[in-house]
This record gives structure tokens, C-alpha cells and sequence, in this order.
């Protein structure tokens, strides 16, 4: 099969209704899991919701994994009541932009290579993302460097990882047959 | 009248709920107040315009004008303790970690801020009995007057964006956000996400309770993080793939009626009112206020009143 080369900042009709569901799966999956929480970590949930911005970035590009970050975390904390926090939702969006960054280059979602890669780019767009919005905070909150990395960024950083690490290859061997039935990508 | 899909309004009102109680709601109703008046564009000018005014200052007598006008415009919303109290034990817990941990405790939230040194007020730290553990710090006046910055500072900004959940009806984001600027495309993925949401907490919920008749459970999960996260996969990995599948539908439907050629019109169109303009030319006035007091007039930096000092300080 000829390998067809995706332009990653598309963004028509496909890309408005893969953003807008992926934007709603993000809200309603963080809110239906919002009962899970880390154990000895206070205020810090276990959302595996977050791989869905990184995995509809690498699925769909950069413009679809942001947008269903961003707007997926202010639709989420609308339905939790949680007030709106541009930074937060700021980072949310780059960790699905970093992702997204690869689509161009995975043809096969199920191969090693791309599964790593996108496991890559998880701990990137994570990393990305969390840094923006906790950095933010220096701004907003007065507070310093050393305040922003413990208190915000490493929890924030460390189970958004592991969330995306170990759900996002799962969904990639599970969109790849669904490629396969649909001949579509 | 609280929102609830359209095509939901023929259902008998038992089936609408025994469907749909499990997982969504807006916070969003309707209570005949000031803020139900204000368009939403302007809504958004001046909470943004506030956030970047008042993140600016950390002089209390211009943080406590702002908390004054973020008091004020909260009062507009007339919302209920009960209705916004999910969102403010959110807030409260930030504000302990930022004011009561990182602040007075640590000092690492006033590290960027509070010059080192300072009067001391209490050098013995505390113990925790039960842990018997001993907690040294040294909190100075001038740390104590920063906590008090900062509450003014942060709840005056949480009371702005708190209350935006339980004001603004989400029928009018695409609208309002296509009037700030965003491209049509943009604002209405925005608008098509609201849409999606009911659908899909459905199609989670009949998910869910498929996966629970084979012996699937979402919160009892035995074993680590790890293996409770793997665990979300049956629940994940189905709603996803049925959501992409449906959206090839969506688009091809979308495509058929030529989305995108022409200029979009809006199911709810908005329309400044004389009121509106004048929260535009006040958010104008408070941000361009801001931005010379503090870079002209140099009025943002932290100080700590004598009078405040006095009060720790015997001669």
C-alpha cells in the first residue's frame, strides 16, 4: 500500500468533527472518572481522559489534539462546576499539540515504531503542556520556581504521563483496525 | 429554563431522567439577574481584562479595589452557596496550598514576591501530635500581610471565573466566541462539542453498564495506579472508536450541506445593549488604568502599611 504523505495543519470538515468529539469525549470521560484519585496525593485525580487529546492529536493532528484538550478542560470544568482557568486549559490544549506534532509520520498505528513514538511525544506533550499552565501560576499566584515544580508540576506531570503511557497504545492498536475495516486514516 | 437537548424535550420526563441522571448536567440556569443581562462577549472582555489587571499588582490597595469590583460582580450572578460550593472547595483547596502552605508555612509562595528577612512574629514552628512530627519555620509580618495579598488577589479572580459555569448558557459559547474574533470553523467545534456531550455521556453510560453485567467495576478495582488505569481501558477504548466511527457520519453529513463555504449564522445570535458597551469601555479603562500605574506610576510592588507592622511590632 503507497504511504500518502498527511498534511497535519488541515483543519475541514473532518477536523472540525474529530476536535468536537474528541473536545466532548475528554469532558464527559474526566468527569465520569473524576471518582478515581491518587491515593496520598491530595486534590490530584487519576484522569486517564488525558490521553484522548494526545490520542487524537497523533490521530488527527496537532489542530484536533489541541482543541479537544483545551476545549475538552473547559467543557469538563463547566460540568464539574469548577470555574474556568485559561492556563489550565492552555496546558491541556499543548498536550494534545505536542502529539499531534508526529501524525503526519504514522501510517501504521499498530507498528513498534509508531507506538513509541507516540509514547515520545506523550511524555513530550505532557511535559509541554503541564509546564505552560504550572509556570503560569508564577503569574497568577505570586509563587516561585521551586513552589511551581513541586506543588504543580510534578504530580500534574507524572500522572498525566503515566495515564497517557499506558492508555494511549492501546487506543492506537484499536483505531488501527478500525482504519483497516474503514480504509480511512 | 436549565438546557437539555432539544431533541430530548419529546421524551416523557421519567425516561429523561432515568437515562440521563447518572452523568450530565449544566451547572447553567437561568435567575433573572444582572449577569443573565450582560452579553457574554462582554462577559468574557472583562473577566480577561480583570485576570491581567489584577495579576499585575501586588499593592494591597489596589488588590483590595479589585476584590471589592470581583465582590460586586459575583453579587451580579446571584447564585446560591449550595449551587457553587463544588467549585469553591476546588478554590478553597488551592488557596490553602497557595496561602496557608506555600506561603505562611514554607515561604516558597512568597519567594518570588517578599524580600528575605523581614520582622519574625514566630520562630518555633509547630509540632503534629499524632505524627510526632516537628515542623520548623519562621513567619515574619511581612510574609502574614503577602497571605493577605493573596487572598485578595486570588479570590478576587476565582470569584470572577467561578462563577462563569453557572451564568453563561452553553448554547451561546460558539456565538459569543465567533463575536471575540475566533474563525467560524473554531467556534463551531465549540458549538458542535456542546452538542456531542449528551450523546456521548449516553453512549458511556450504556457502555458502562454493559461492561458491569460481564463483571466489569469502575471504582473497585483491586491492585495498583497502574493496573486501575489499564482497568479504564473497557470502558475507554469502546465509547472512543464508536465516537470516531460516528464522526465519519458527521462529517459526511456536514459535507453534503457544503459546511465551511459561506459565512456561518448562528442559532443564537447576541447584541450588545448601551449596558454592554459600557462594561467594554470599563474593562477598557481598568486595563489601561492598570498598565500605566504600574509602569508609569510604578504603584504595584508589595509594601507592608505601618500600621499593619504596629500591630507585631511592641516599641
Amino acid at each position: 500500500m503507497a504511504e500518502k504523505k498527511k498534511s497535519i495543519w488541515k483543519f475541514g470538515t473532518r477536523e472540525v468533527v474529530f476536535a468536537a468529539i474528541g473536545a466532548a469525549l475528554y469532558a464527559v470521560l474526566a468527569y465520569a472518572t473524576n471518582v478515581l484519585q491518587l491515593p496520598g496525593a491530595g486534590n490530584v485525580s487519576i484522569r486517564p481522559a488525558v490521553v484522548i487529546p494526545m490520542f487524537f492529536g497523533i490521530a488527527f493532528g496537532p489542530i484536533v489534539g489541541f482543541i479537544s484538550g483545551f476545549v475538552g478542560n473547559i467543557l469538563s470544568d463547566l460540568l464539574s462546576g469548577w470555574g474556568f482557568w485559561f492556563w489550565w486549559d492552555l496546558g491541556n490544549g499543548l498536550m494534545g499539540l505536542i502529539p499531534g506534532l508526529i501524525s503526519g509520520l504514522i501510517v501504521d498505528y499498530k507498528a513498534i515504531k509508531s507506538l513509541l513514538l507516540g509514547e515520545l511525544f506523550v511524555i513530550l506533550g505532557a511535559a509541554g503542556g503541564m509546564g505552560v499552565a504550572s509556570l503560569s501560576e508564577m503569574w497568577v499566584s505570586g509563587a516561585d520556581l521551586n513552589t511551581v515544580i513541586f506543588a504543580n508540576f510534578i504530580p500534574a506531570f507524572v500522572s498525566n504521563i503515566i495515564n497517557g503511557l499506558i492508555l494511549l497504545p492501546i487506543l492506537m492498536v484499536a483505531y488501527a483496525a478500525i482504519v483497516q475495516r474503514s480504509g480511512r486514516s | 429554563m436549565s438546557w437539555q437537548p432539544i431533541f430530548l424535550d419529546r421524551l416523557p420526563a421519567k425516561i429523561y431522567e432515568k437515562q440521563y441522571r447518572m452523568i450530565i448536567s449544566w451547572r447553567y440556569k437561568f435567575r433573572n439577574s444582572i449577569m443573565d443581562r450582560i452579553d457574554p462577549r462582554s462577559r468574557w472582555i472583562f473577566s480577561f481584562a480583570f485576570l491581567i489587571s489584577a495579576t499585575m499588582f501586588w499593592n494591597a490597595n489596589y488588590l483590595f479595589v479589585f476584590f471589592v469590583l470581583a465582590v460586586i460582580w459575583y453579587a451580579f450572578g446571584k447564585t446560591t452557596w449550595k449551587e457553587t460550593r463544588h467549585g469553591w472547595l476546588l478554590v478553597s483547596i488551592m488557596l490553602f496550598s497557595m496561602i496557608v502552605i506555600n506561603t505562611i508555612i514554607t515561604g516558597g509562595g512568597a519567594g518570588g514576591v517578599v524580600p528575605p528577612g523581614g520582622h519574625v512574629v514566630w520562630d518555633k514552628g509547630f509540632s503534629l501530635p499524632l505524627l510526632k512530627w516537628h515542623i520548623d519555620f519562621g513567619l515574619t509580618v511581612e510574609r502574614i500581610w503577602f497571605a493577605i495579598c493573596q487572598l485578595m488577589r486570588l479570590g478576587g479572580v476565582s470569584m470572577i471565573f467561578v462563577l462563569i459555569p453557572y451564568t453563561m448558557d452553553s448554547r451561546a459559547y460558539g456565538a459569543t466566541f465567533h463575536g471575540l474574533g475566533m474563525p467560524d470553523k473554531f467556534a463551531y467545534t465549540m458549538e458542535l462539542a456542546f452538542r456531542f456531550i449528551p450523546t456521548l455521556a449516553r453512549d458511556l453510560s450504556v457502555t458502562l453498564d454493559a461492561q458491569k453485567a460481564r463483571g466489569y467495576e469502575l471504582e473497585k478495582v483491586k491492585g495498583g495506579i497502574f493496573r486501575k488505569i489499564a482497568r479504564i481501558a473497557p470502558l475507554l477504548v469502546p465509547v472512543t472508536m464508536n465516537a470516531i466511527v460516528t464522526s465519519e457520519d458527521v462529517a459526511n453529513a456536514m459535507d453534503l450541506r457544503c459546511f465551511g463555504q459561506a459565512k456561518r449564522t448562528w442559532i443564537y445570535p447576541l447584541n450588545y445593549h448601551w449596558w454592554d458597551y459600557l462594561v467594554n469601555i470599563f474593562s477598557a479603562f481598568m486595563l489601561i488604568g492598570s498598565v500605566v500605574a504600574v509602569y508609569v506610576f510604578d504603584q504595584g510592588g508589595y509594601w507592608v502599611p505601618n500600621w499593619f507592622l504596629n500591630l507585631f511590632i511592641h516599641h
